[in-house]
């Protein structure tokens, strides 16, 4: 149930940039899947899929980089977000799987704007995403530069960073919209908007700081 | 603990989904290397030291397969492979004596375009050869960066990255109405012979040793290579003069690739049964919790 009183966990330009990035996203994971799983490989005869591939990477990519000049503060904290790691995380990993396999909520430690799990998914988007320009451009435009082993190991290397990213984006669906702990979570993609409870529960160390914040 | 009717669609959902994605096809790559001495595979024999350079091959596939033409060729600089030129010849000059192999898909027996072509455009045919459906091209491109003998080429728009591969489909119109490949037909001094793979065979290997007794370097190429050739050469110097790899193989990276299409099915089985398990554990413990 939703409180009344709600804690703004997302500005709306946040939101609208996590959704293009989720369809660019999607689409890369599905015209890439087509390519590399032999048992939907069909669908890519003719060769829509793969400039569909083409085009939603340019959104994917500009959209990453146009974000960084529209918002540079959110950008900034999500790479400080994705970068540090404290006592904190280790405790959380400890912690977690009691909790996420419905163990009791009070021996989480308290998280901060986000939570250890959930940096680690900003953390793959971002390393995956490098490896997937990197070997994705080189496949793209240097094909007959570079030399077929250069070709070759691109694509392994685009595939390894494939199921990493897939496997997580399950995880970060999973959690992020059909776990029974993370209720709200979905909807605050959409609205931005969270009940102080959940806050509290969820993000104790970010609660007790827009708090503080609120109250000076 | 009980499963509800949601729960168990979900699961199911996500299991026909791993049935989806299972790369069943990798099964088809390697089961013809075991009938690779079947009587019914087709195949061209190519004697380099009866090839005298006339193009006739070169202009007969281009001919048939109605390709643009260009001009008799000029040895020095001769066409190379692509999408407009299925068959060529590769020159080189020896003694002031110009020599000739007549170049084009091998129709290897484990051929790495088929194993990495990922809609199944290249496939092997059942008489041997390897069959190109060109309308199932995703011009991905993939086959002409593993393929050893660098055969499949692509027109390909530089910005976009749309491209279409085209190459020697052995006549296929042709060899399944019992007639020979357009350039073997074409061929003025038999230096290409069309036949049963296996009698070809059987005639170069007797030509090799009569050749070896004079020549130790006399090789026939193709035997063997990649599970066996359907384009084979009776070669009298070491294949490399000929501009073909010595030692032709897979490249190492199209197993991996084979495993890694494992690697990522295991890895979405494993993700899916886990959240599965997830799923009804948190909720049965979370429920018992809040009766509490
Ligand atoms: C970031 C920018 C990206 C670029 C520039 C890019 C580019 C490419 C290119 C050029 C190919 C080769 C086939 C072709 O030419 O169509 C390819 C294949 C592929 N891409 Fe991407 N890609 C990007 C992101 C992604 C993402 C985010 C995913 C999935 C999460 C993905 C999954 C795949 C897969 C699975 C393949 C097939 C690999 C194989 O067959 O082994 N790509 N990509
Ligand atoms: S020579 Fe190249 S294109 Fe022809 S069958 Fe072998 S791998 Fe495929």
């Amino acid at each position: 149930m939703m409180e009344a009183r709600t804690v703004e966990r997302f500005k709306k330009r946040t939101i609208l940039f996590h959704w293009i990035h989720t369809a660019a996203f999607l689409l890369l994971l599905i015209t890439g899947a087509i390519l590399f799983f032999p048992g939907l490989g069909s669908a890519a005869a003719g060769g829509a899929t793969r400039i569909i591939h083409h085009i939603a990477s340019v959104v994917f990519i500009g959209g990453a980089i146009l974000y960084i000049p529209l918002n540079p503060k959110r950008a900034l904290q999500f790479v400080k977000d994705t970068l540090k790691w404290g006592k904190d995380d280790i405790d959380w990993l400890k912690a977690a799987p009691d909790y996420y396999f419905g163990g009791p909520e009070g021996k989480m430690p308290p998280q901060g704007h986000i939570n250890t799990g959930q940096k680690m998914w900003q953390a793959v988007i971002l390393g995956t995403g490098v490896v997937f320009l990197v070997t994705g451009a080189i496949m793209w435009f240097a094909r007959g530069s570079v030399s077929a082993g250069v070709f070759q190991w691109c694509m392994i290397i685009h595939g390894i960073a494939f199921i990493a990213a897939l496997a997580m984006l399950f995880v970060h669906i999973y959690l992020g919209a059909l776990h029974p702990r993370m209720s709200e979570s979905f909807r605050s993609m959409l609205s931005g908007k969270i009940s102080p409870t959940y806050a509290k529960h969820h993000y104790g160390k970010w609660y007790e700081e827009i708090s503080e914040t609120e109250n000076k | 603990m009980k499963l509800e009717r949601r729960d168990f669609l979900k699961i199911s959902a996500g299991a026909t989904g791993l049935v989806l994605l299972h790369p069943s096809n990798l099964q088809r790559v390697g089961e013809d290397a075991e009938t690779s001495a079947d009587q019914s595979k087709l195949a061209m024999l190519v004697d380099v030291s009866k090839c005298v350079g006339c193009w006739w091959c070169y202009a007969a596939c281009k001919q048939y397969n109605g390709l643009p033409q260009t001009i008799t060729p000029d040895p020095e600089e001769p066409p190379e492979l692509s999408p407009e030129t299925w068959t060529t010849l590769f020159t080189t000059r020896k003694d002031d004596k110009w020599q000739f192999r007549k170049q084009a898909c091998m129709h290897c027996t484990d051929a790495a375009c088929v194993k990495v072509c990922p809609t199944g455009a290249l496939s092997y045919n059942e008489l041997g050869f390897v069959q190109y459906e060109r309308n199932k091209c995703s011009g991905c491109g993939y086959c002409s960066e593993y393929c050893p003998f660098e055969v499949p080429q692509l027109q390909t728009n530089k910005i976009s990255g749309d491209a279409l591969m085209d190459k020697c489909t052995f006549c296929i119109d042709r060899v399944t109405n019992d007639q020979p490949t357009a350039c073997a037909e074409a061929c003025p001094t038999g230096a290409i012979k069309f036949g049963k793979r296996s009698e070809l065979l059987e005639e170069a290997n007797a030509r090799v040793e009569e050749l070896r007794k004079t020549n130790p370097d006399a090789y026939l190429y193709g035997a063997n290579e990649l599970g066996g050739l359907h384009v084979m050469y009776l070669l009298e110097e070491s294949p490399e003069v000929q501009g073909l790899p010595n030692d032709p193989q897979l490249p190492p990276a199209a197993t991996v690739h084979d495993v890694l299409q494992w690697v990522g099915v295991g890895a979405v089985g494993a993700v899916l049964a886990g959240f599965g398990l997830n799923y009804l554990v948190a909720r049965a413990r979370m429920v018992k919790e809040e009766k509490k």
